[in-house]
């Protein structure tokens, strides 16, 4: 029994020392993304660059405010993302019921197509979806981003919901159904209700992912006016000089709404995750 | 699963999970309103489906075989843009990064998450705390996450060549980003610092999964800790490494982000990978024939991968 427990503490050595080594890997990035943020130009070019910020000063953020349209696209990400997940989530709901719980010709063949189109990545779509756009005159518009969005976002809503979905007992809604309620009523009364934890975790899902969105949004978009906060910040590159500072500031200021969000919804993210993508 | 020969009686005709129903020869009047109602709410995401992936899909293949300039009329190539590509030193040179970039990315992305996951699954105080730290680089806008990093790979002022230079590990400036020997090792780190809580979140989730008993009874038989991992540990979770690596392929090889921000296909295609030539191609040298041709071009591999996962993602749902 000694020898057991003695490799008990060994492993457990091993493993804090592996944890402290992967908590450096994982958060010096981040350290000097809000590190240089907070410093001034000085501090961060050239031969008196430092490893701590001596003089933390805000001037970046200010900067960040006041000279470039950073609240514009702050203000076209919002748009864009919470639009994107109402829409996925109706369509989600419904179309999630029908596969869930109706009897239908066709069932398997577009729970397969679902799960199939969820796969497909962007990098493969991008070129003719923006011959679509162009041809609909949508380029440079919210609606064209909202669009080329759903194209993720809905199919996998109505996979994820359709997994929860099933999970709600029958017979409260078979009980519903002989009192007289209708099928739509019953979705809204009895499995609505009863998801809200998974409808949460839907909208998380849905808006970290149209928030994060980089290829469509800079295919799709050109003007200031559109633009969203992930393209946005790689204009602050001019003629290949980065600003560093703001642009560091800027990173962190857009990274925290899902970074919100995941400290918030992380105890669901990782079913989330094993459900909809990993179940098994 | 159960197949039952006659429909569950359910005057509801709600039908229940994982019973496969024969379909009655004429279907009821009942049946029939329930399958238009279905059709009716499936309209959304079917008009989704179809008019933003099958379509751009379909029409890819198309653009494919034409000529097509952006903002011009294309005109039918035949294969000549495929043949092109054959015969095109970058293209070679870009299939062959893209098989080293996935699978070096993934590998990478694999042990490290298992280590990640299995140093998680051990009792220690604050843990969840840890977790939660650990879990953080997913949450991270992608382009976010490459910007970063593309300062930290900075010549003259990053974090990296700084810090070597503070604690005189280096003399010298290192141009990480522009050095044609370590330009693919430093977008593989960035992707795998990127994807590794992905693989330590499902495979954290699969550990916590296999209980603990098995363990404790392995160990009383006298099995070391190896033996435990290897026919305890494994093959419970062979399964959840087989989705976890086949999707995370999926996005690896065709994330273009984090070559566009860091180098561009840079030093002289060093890095240069399928997806971000494609990008190139097509709103570079504005040639959307082509670049659908170069997005095409590496799909059958993927289209493998898609089916294995969409089948086995179908049958856990059933389960």
């Amino acid at each position: 029994m000694r020898t057991v427990s003695s490799t008990r503490r060994v492993m457990r050595w091993i493993g804090n020392g592996l944890l402290v080594v992967l908590l450096v890997w994982t958060l010096v990035p981040f350290y000097w993304m809000v590190a240089t943020s907070l410093k001034k130009d000085k501090e961060i070019y050239g031969f008196e660059a430092t490893l701590v910020p001596r003089q933390p000063t805000l001037a970046n953020y200010t900067r960040l405010f006041a000279t470039t349209p950073f609240v514009k696209y702050v203000r076209n990400s919002t748009i864009i993302a919470v639009s994107t997940t109402v829409l996925s989530l109706v369509f989600g709901c419904l179309g999630a019921y029908a596969l869930a719980r109706l009897r239908f010709p066709g069932r398997r063949l577009i729970a397969r197509g679902l799960v199939f189109t969820y796969l497909v990545p962007p990098a493969l779509l991008f070129i003719p979806l923006f011959a679509v756009m162009s041809f609909l005159r949508l380029v440079d518009t919210h609606q064209a981003l909202i669009l080329a969005y759903l194209s993720f976002s809905v199919p996998f809503c109505t996979w994820l919901l359709m997994g929860y979905f099933r999970s709600v007992p029958l017979e409260l809604e078979e009980a519903a159904l002989v009192d007289g309620c209708t099928r739509l009523g019953s979705l809204v009364r009895i499995i609505l209700p009863m998801s809200l934890p998974a409808l949460a975790v839907v909208a998380f899902f849905s808006f970290t992912q149209s928030w994060n969105e980089f290829l469509y949004a800079n295919v799709f978009v050109n003007s200031v006016e559109v633009r969203t906060i992930t393209t946005g910040l790689t204009l602050f590159v001019v003629e290949d000089v980065f600003f560093w500072g703001p642009m560091m500031g800027a990173s962190f200021l857009s990274a925290l709404p899902p970074l919100l969000l995941y400290l918030i919804f992380q105890r669901w993210v990782v079913k989330g995750l094993t459900l909809g993508a990993v179940k098994g | 699963m159960a197949i039952r020969t006659q429909p569950v009686a359910n005057p509801a005709g709600v039908i229940a999970v994982g019973t496969t129903y024969v379909q009655p020869r004429r279907p009821s009047r009942a049946l029939r309103r329930e399958g238009q109602l279905a059709y009716a709410l499936l309209t959304p995401t079917l008009l989704v489906v179809l008019f933003l992936v099958a379509y751009p899909f379909g029409a890819a293949i198309y653009l494919s075989v034409q000529d097509k300039m952006v903002g011009a009329p294309g005109r039918w190539v035949g294969l000549a843009n495929y043949m092109e590509l054959f015969r095109d030193d970058v293209f070679l040179r870009t299939a062959w990064n893209s098989v080293v970039y996935t699978v070096v990315a993934v590998a990478l992305k694999f042990v490290l998450g298992l280590t990640m996951a299995l140093v998680l699954d051990q009792e220690r105080r604050f843990n969840n705390f840890f977790r939660t730290l650990l879990f953080v680089p997913w949450a991270v806008p992608v382009v976010i996450v490459a910007l970063n990093w593309r300062w930290i790979f900075d010549d003259l002022s990053g974090f990296l060549n700084n810090f070597l230079i503070t604690t005189h590990l280096s003399s010298n400036i290192i141009s990480w980003l522009s050095d044609p020997g370590l330009a693919m090792g430093c977008v593989i780190a960035v992707v795998v610092w990127a994807g590794t809580p992905f693989y330590s979140m499902t495979f954290l989730a699969g550990l916590q999964a296999i209980p603990r008993e098995l363990y404790e009874a392995a160990e009383i038989d006298g099995a070391s800790i190896v033996q435990q991992f290897v026919h305890i540990t494994v093959p419970r979770l062979r399964t959840i490494f087989l989705t976890t690596v086949m999707l995370s392929t999926i996005w690896t090889a065709t994330n273009l982000q984090f070559v566009l921000v860091l180098t561009r296909g840079g030093p002289s295609s060093r890095t240069e990978i399928f997806p971000h030539l494609a990008y190139t191609t097509a709103l570079g040298a504005r040639r959307l024939g082509m670049g659908a041709a170069v997005s095409l071009v590496f799909f059958p591999l993927l289209a493998v991968l898609i089916f294995f996962l969409t089948r086995r993602m179908l049958r856990q749902a059933d389960e």
